[in-house]
């Protein structure tokens, strides 16, 4: 066979710096737009997330020149559009105040699981990195949170005659489509937790599907398997160290489904708020929020956290 | 060389990838418990022992956990599961239950034409070690049957 010839290569040289040229033309520029509500946090703590954070969650970032050439700059611009989208620390009030803790005990989470900052980010820039430490340093805050210690001390709201007379035309259905339906209450416990933002505990249902494939190691689960966590406050602890149920604050849906739901990991979820049993968000996007999260942290356990495991 | 520099990079690649592990989780069906036909009353933590219970009963249990004066049943019967607390894997800030610790079921049976009793039997789990004190049966009666059920919607 022939050898491609010194022309060839002088050929593929001109074209590829063409291509290298055109795409520092296109390439795109990162804009700040104004910081409206920054967040306020302790200073040990907002060091540690804007050295390693702000350059991709707020309007305050800073690019490196090596940042700007493209391809690279390509990838930056992606990754700061949707770290912007998912939370913004220069507008942090966009999120309610029960939101803005999630989402601090989340960035913990992302940092001990090794989500955040990305990985080819910290390998690019000093500093990238968070220490043990510094983790520590945000655990401890996180736990501090008015959160983590909230109390149920209202009075409990039992369903009344209004909350019980849903007809079933009345039946609440999520922005995506799931509706409400009460038949968890016949289904197998497979999990019960204390979770610390926010104050509540929980009690999660799983259908005969779902406790079969627990019982048979399957993974992911089969099409059909469902989930249900129902969710109330905590009351106060009793002398003894008990602590129970205190008002019900709202029922989160998890349907397998790998065709219809392949656009959430194969998952449909929903969430109903309330007694009144009121669907969450405001548009379908809502859904995004769940998976997001879920794909995340539990991809070992087909985006389920609630499993029983060894 | 062109050769070299491309298993460089596909390598590096793979290293890249093989950091997103998704190792699969190792299911524990163990830690389940059926309680059969009875429902749930409600779930209780327990952070001094580090414990997390759920409280089961039958009609009868869940009609006097629904009585504002908690009137025992005739032929009432409860579950209480109690299992060890765990940290959640995969997310800092949710503690779980893990090994069951103790299994406790309490019937209420008519004694004599005006009397009601209890029966009540504590079944170590495998989460039980054999140095730990048995709950006092008079103080573990009067928390089951005092519990009211907790609000679905
Ligand atoms: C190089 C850009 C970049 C940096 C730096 C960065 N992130 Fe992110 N972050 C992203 C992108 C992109 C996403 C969305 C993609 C994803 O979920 O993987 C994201 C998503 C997240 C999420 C998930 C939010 C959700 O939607 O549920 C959390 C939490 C998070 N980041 C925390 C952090 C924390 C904490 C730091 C600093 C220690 C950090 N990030 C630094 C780009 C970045
Ligand atoms: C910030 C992260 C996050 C977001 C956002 C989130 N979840 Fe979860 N979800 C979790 C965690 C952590 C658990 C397990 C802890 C617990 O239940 O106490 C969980 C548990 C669940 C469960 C029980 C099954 C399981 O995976 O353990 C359901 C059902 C569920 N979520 C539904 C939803 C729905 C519906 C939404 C959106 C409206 C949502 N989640 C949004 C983190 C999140």
């Amino acid at each position: 066979m022939k050898k491609p010839g010194l022309t060839f290569y002088k050929s593929a040289a001109v074209v590829l710096t063409l291509i290298f040229v055109g795409l520092q033309i296109s390439s795109p520029d990162i804009e700040n737009p104004p910081v409206t509500s920054e967040i306020s946090v302790p200073a040990e703590v907002k060091q540690i997330l804007e050295r390693a954070c702000y350059d991709c969650h707020s309007n305050e970032v800073k690019v490196e020149w090596f940042d700007k050439i493209a391809p690279a700059s390509f990838l930056v611009a992606h990754d700061v559009k949707e770290g912007r989208s998912r939370f913004n620390f220069s507008e942090w009030d966009k999120n309610p105040p029960s939101v803005q803790e999630l989402l601090l005990w989340e960035m913990v989470n992302a940092i001990e699981q090794e989500k955040m900052p990305l990985k080819l980010y910290q390998v690019a820039h000093t500093g990238g990195k968070v220490s043990a430490s510094e983790l520590a340093v945000l655990k401890q805050y996180v736990n501090k949170l008015p959160g983590r210690h909230k109390i149920d001390t209202a009075r409990i709201v039992a369903k009344n005659a209004s909350h019980q007379q849903i007809a079933p035309s009345k039946t609440p259905v999520a922005l995506n489509g799931i509706p409400y339906s009460a038949d968890y209450k016949n289904w197998k416990i497979i999990s019960i937790t204390d979770k610390f933002d926010g104050g509540s505990m929980r009690v999660v249902y799983g259908n005969d599907m779902m406790v079969k494939a627990i019982k048979d190691h399957q993974l992911p689960f089969p099409d059909g398997a469902r989930v249900v966590k129902v969710v109330w406050g905590k009351q106060a602890e009793d002398k003894d160290g008990n602590v129970l149920p205190g008002n019900f604050q709202n029922a989160q849906f998890m349907i397998k489904d790998s065709k219809k739901y392949s656009k959430t990991e194969g998952w449909g979820f929903a969430r109903f708020d309330g007694l009144d049993l009121k669907p969450a968000g405001k548009t379908v996007l809502f859904e995004q929020t769940c998976t997001n999260c879920h794909r995340m942290f539990a991809p070992q356990s087909d985006f389920v956290f609630n499993i029983p495991t060894k | 060389m062109k050769f070299s520099i491309s298993i460089y990079i596909s390598a590096l690649a793979l290293l890249l990838l093989s950091c997103d592990d998704r190792n699969t989780a190792t299911l524990a069906p163990d830690y389940l418990y059926d309680a059969g036909n009875q429902a749930v009353i409600k779930s209780i933590i327990n952070n001094k022992k580090g414990t997390i219970s759920m409280l089961y009963g039958n009609d009868l249990a869940l009609q006097t956990a629904h009585d504002s004066l908690l009137k025992p049943n005739d032929g009432a019967h409860y579950t209480m599961v109690t299992w060890k607390q765990k940290p959640m894997p995969h997310w800092y800030g949710t503690n779980m239950n893990g090994e069951i610790y103790s299994i406790e079921h309490l019937k209420v049976v008519q004694r004599n034409d005006t009397q009601l009793a209890f029966d009540y039997e504590f079944q170590a789990g495998k989460g039980y070690q054999p140095g730990d004190d048995q709950p006092e049966k008079e103080q573990r009666i009067k928390l089951i049957t005092s519990q009211r059920a907790a609000v679905f919607p």
